[in-house]
């Protein structure tokens, strides 16, 4: 199953959850599925197009991800992790 | 070309209007930016004189390594006694002057004592070997941009300014000091904005300072090796967090990120996020740059994060540069105001009248909240701004701040900590930030140590502001900008090529530390005591939230704790800027 790593700044919804196990066969399934357990997470990650927001980056196993690969496909044991760039005033 | 060893600095005497240079002492030779101002103050202001009298010191103060090849490294720190708050203040700004005076190699300007004819206008010139306090009785009352106008035909195409508008000359406790930033025209549109520090350079009787660098070229390492730390640093960022939406955009485009997690504070904050979080989000100034002209540049000379927005109105004029998501959030969701276009022309206002974009957008979301004016209603707070120029009653109770017309309409919700408005960045999901606002010496100040992180295990809040803390009161100092997202390693290491001595991550986060304790310690003299740390009430009372419910909830004896230092641990060494 792949691993969906979650940065502090989004655990709100996961109550504090840090780390997902999900089904998913892709990085848009796994976050639909994360949605469906812990409601309010989607809209953190995607916007409402469905599109990827501004400030969050998925890296695959370590390796950055291009901002177009919400459906690349996931292997079992694929480990996720959500970035979040944001900063500043 | 000055290097460490003619260093000097400037002290003027505004009771006589005289101004001397002196050899900078050696005491002092590791400190800049905001450490030296606080270093500055703690020795030589009484810290229980009036903010606005002979006795309080004015203070500019670059950071160390600006004036050298090392990228975005020239920012300027403003230091006093806040009229505000009654503490102590370190505004850090951009624009070239900070650049200029170091490269002249002066490391501070001290400015004391007051002119006995409150009437009269002073500006102060600084060239390679000479300082002069000039009459500038004819800029009295000008805004800031006709001043710089005017000034730039006087003086050179290369000089810097730095100045105040008509709310630094009413003494007002929400008044900014304006800095000239790097582009052709010289706008000044880069501000010391936070803890009125305009009222008290107003108060001294100065309208300017010009600083005359001409073609000095950049300070001398003492370690050639410095050289190449430059150039590897910014071919990293160029490469990698320069691509980042954030360096590439600047911070307005943040709004929508911000308002996902409850810190875009909508209507006197008592929701944290904003129905018009799509009209007023950064992207559409981004947008308008295709028809109307405008972009982003660097703020100041060397800059390589170039985060800085220029915005033209729909005739594709110049407007306003340097479009915050602060003021964006302050002036705009904060008041209800749901368009940027509205919030670009309070922006110009502001600028050229010379105040904080926080302060004034908590005050009128203040004055809004409390039945003075109708939530959302942008041309009435415009007008609202252009009174504070003119000086109205009401004018000069929103250019006091927040808690001023708190004060005034008798209302209860006043976002504020130590007299000094929260900023956008809400504590009540970002309590980590909350701490900050508590503990700093400056009252509610994100730069003072932000932690955007809403998810944070409560064991970790004090820990992380604390750490937080320390790594800008490292970086303030160092002339680094925030934005740069340089970490203490990194600064320990251009210092150590700069200075020829090794300087290890132990004792750069002590002289944070050191920084902190120096501020602290101004207050403790000033009299604060543990009340002043109190969080604003209404942060209690008021929760936001929809599933998730967000309230200040930290208890005070654990906020206390801020003070009491940890033993360092690797993410102090590993934290970068938020």
């Amino acid at each position: 199953m792949p691993i969906l790593e979650v940065p502090s700044r989004y655990r709100v919804p996961t109550r504090g959850e840090a780390v997902l196990e999900l089904s998913g066969t892709t990085i848009r399934e796994c976050i639909a599925e994360a949605e469906t357990r812990f409601p309010g997470f989607l809209e953190l990650i995607l916007d409402s197009q469905g599109r990827q927001k501004r400030f969050v980056r998925f890296f695959l196993n370590g390796e950055g991800l291009e901002r177009d690969a919400l459906d690349s496909a996931l292997e079992p044991g694929d480990r996720v992790t959500i970035m979040a760039s944001a900063a500043g005033g | 070309m000055a290097d460490r060893k003619t260093d000097r600095l400037i002290r003027v005497d505004m009771t006589r209007q005289t101004a001397t240079i002196e050899s900078f002492p050696e005491k002092w030779k590791l400190l800049g930016g905001r450490g030296l101002s606080a270093r500055i103050l703690l020795e030589e202001c009484d810290p229980t004189c009036d903010p606005l009298e002979a006795e309080n010191v004015f203070v500019l103060a670059p950071g160390l390594l600006a004036g050298s090849s090392a990228p975005t490294s020239g920012r300027l720190s403003v230091g006093g006694k806040s009229p505000l708050t009654g503490g102590i203040k370190e505004a850090n700004v951009g624009g070239d002057a900070g650049q200029d005076l170091m490269k002249l190699g002066y490391r501070a300007v001290i400015v004391t004592g007051k002119p006995e004819n409150p009437d009269l206008r002073y500006g102060l010139s600084v060239f390679a070997d000479e300082v002069t306090v000039v009459g500038a009785d004819e800029h009295k009352g000008k805004w800031n941009y006709p001043l710089i106008e005017d000034l730039c035909k006087v003086y050179s195409k290369k000089a810097s300014f730095v100045s105040i508008g008509p709310a630094g000359e009413l003494l007002l406790a929400g008044a900014s000091v304006a800095c000239t930033d790097h582009s052709q025209d010289r706008h000044p549109a880069r501000h010391a904005g936070r803890g009125g520090l305009g009222a008290v350079m107003g108060s001294k009787g100065l309208k300017f300072f010009v600083i005359e660098a001409g073609g000095t070229r950049a300070r001398k390492p003492v370690d050639k090796t410095f050289f190449q730390l430059s150039k590897k640093y910014t071919r990293e960022f160029v490469a990698g967090p320069g691509q980042e939406p954030f360096p590439k955009w600047g911070t307005s485009v943040i709004c929508e990120e911000a308002n996902s997690i409850y810190t875009f504070p909508y209507k006197n904050r008592v929701e944290g996020r904003s129905p018009d979080v799509e009209t007023l989000d950064g992207m559409r100034i981004v947008e308008s740059f295709e028809t109307r002209g405008g972009g982003m540049h660097n703020c100041l000379t060397g800059c390589i994060v170039k985060c800085s927005n220029i915005v033209h109105d729909a005739n594709g004029e110049y407007k306003t540069s340097g479009l915050e998501f602060e003021t964006l959030t302050m002036l705009g969701s904060n008041c209800a105001i749901a368009h940027w276009e509205d919030v670009a022309d309070l922006d110009r206002l502001c600028d050229d009248i010379g105040l904080d974009t926080i302060e004034m957008g908590a005050a009128i979301g203040v004055y809004m909240d409390a039945g003075g004016m109708e939530f959302g209603d942008a041309e009435g707070a415009k007008r609202l701004v252009r009174e504070i120029a003119e000086g109205t009653e009401i004018g000069r109770a929103i250019g006091n701040g927040a808690a001023t017309i708190g004060r005034l309409k008798n209302h209860h919700r006043v976002p504020s900590v130590k007299g000094q408005a929260i900023p956008a960045w809400d504590p009540r999901p970002l309590k980590s930030a909350g701490v900050t606002y508590c503990t700093s010496a400056m009252g509610a100040d994100h730069t003072a140590g932000l932690v955007v992180d809403p998810g944070m295990a409560p064991e970790e809040f004090v820990r992380s502001s604390q750490e937080s803390q320390i790594l800008n009161a490292v970086v303030d100092s160092s002339g680094f900008c925030q934005f740069l997202m340089p970490n203490i390693v990194e600064i320990g290491e251009f210092y150590s090529s700069f200075l020829g001595t090794s300087i290890s991550r132990e004792e750069m986060a002590d002289m944070g530390w050191r920084c902190l304790e120096d501020e602290w310690e101004f207050n403790r003299r000033a009299g604060f005591g543990p009340e002043d740390d109190k969080m604003a009430p209404c942060m209690a009372e008021d929760v936001i939230g929809d599933e998730v419910k967000f309230v200040w909830d930290v208890p005070d004896s654990v906020v206390a704790t801020a003070y009491e230092r940890f033993e360092a641990r690797e993410e102090l060494f590993e934290m970068r800027p938020s």
